[in-house]
């Protein structure tokens, strides 16, 4: 039949169905490791807090990795550009139109020029 | 509630400095090494509270750990027991009039075992968690 049948390709085999059952398998395992859990620890309380040697968990923004500590290296290593164009987002729509039609000028009267 | 099974065979102890001098620690260590080897009965000393069934406290409880004791014995899962390791825990021992104490440790959290010294010998920790464990068994009601 057409749907038991596996899709050749230059990379590989594709069979719905075989991935299919790979997802059950994988379900059922997860189900099974879940089931045998700790099943009588008290909701709310501190017993479902991380466990942080003892101190009190701080609040979950504290803790948050923003993306400027993942870029850091790279900001820093591009710091002399940065430091011009960061002031230049303003987040102020009037200073972005001009600096489009500034833009749209100049590329015109290039066009214009060397055309 | 009924223990599982793995319950049955281990006792698995986390161990909280409440500002001891370190004399204790040093016993608790000994107590584990293989001279003794209390692993071979399932006893050990685990790093997290929650994976724990034995509370093991030294020290007199200074100001700065009696929240930290609070919340860790909170984490504990019932049942528990509660070890109370060092004459320091005990009674405060050389520090018990000390301005910076919450202690002793009883006064915090309730205690089901003290094992007296200063330091006590690692025998008689083995000894306390002997008696820790027949204590939860007591609790469960196993064996009645
Ligand atoms: S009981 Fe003795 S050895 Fe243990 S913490 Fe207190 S002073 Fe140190």
């Amino acid at each position: 039949m057409e749907i038991f049948s596996s899709l050749l390709s230059g990379s590989g085999a594709w069979n719905p169905l075989a991935w299919l059952l790979a997802f059950v398998v994988a379900a059922v395992i997860a189900y099974l490791i879940w089931a045998r859990g700790e099943r009588s620890y008290k909701k709310g309380t501190e017993q479902t807090a991380p466990f942080i040697s003892g101190n009190k968990e701080p609040p979950k923004g504290d803790l948050h990795v923003r993306a400027g500590n993942l870029y850091w290296g790279y900001t820093d290593a591009l710091k002399g550009y940065y430091e011009r164009i960061v002031p230049l987002h303003s987040g102020d729509m009037n200073d972005y139109v001009l600096w489009y039609l500034g833009i749209t000028a100049l590329i015109m009267v290039i066009v214009v020029v060397f055309s | 509630m009924k223990p599982t099974r793995a319950f049955n065979e281990s006792l698995w102890a986390f161990h909280f400095n409440s500002g001891s001098c370190n004399g204790c620690e040093i016993e608790i260590v000994a107590a584990i090494t293989p001279r003794y080897d209390p692993e071979r009965f399932g006893i050990k000393l685990v790093g997290s509270p929650k994976h724990a069934d034995l509370l093991i406290i030294t020290g007199p409880v200074v100001k700065k750990m009696k929240d930290r004791l609070l919340r860790v014995y909170a984490q504990i899962p019932d049942p528990k027991v509660v070890m109370c390791v060092g004459t320091c825990g005990i009674s405060g021992g050389v520090f018990y009039d000390s301005y910076n104490l919450e202690g002793p440790v009883d006064d915090v959290v309730p205690v089901d075992v003290y094992v007296p010294g200063c330091p006590p010998r690692p025998e008689a920790i083995i000894h306390g968690v002997v008696k820790a464990l027949a204590k939860l068994e007591r609790i469960e009601g196993v064996g009645q």
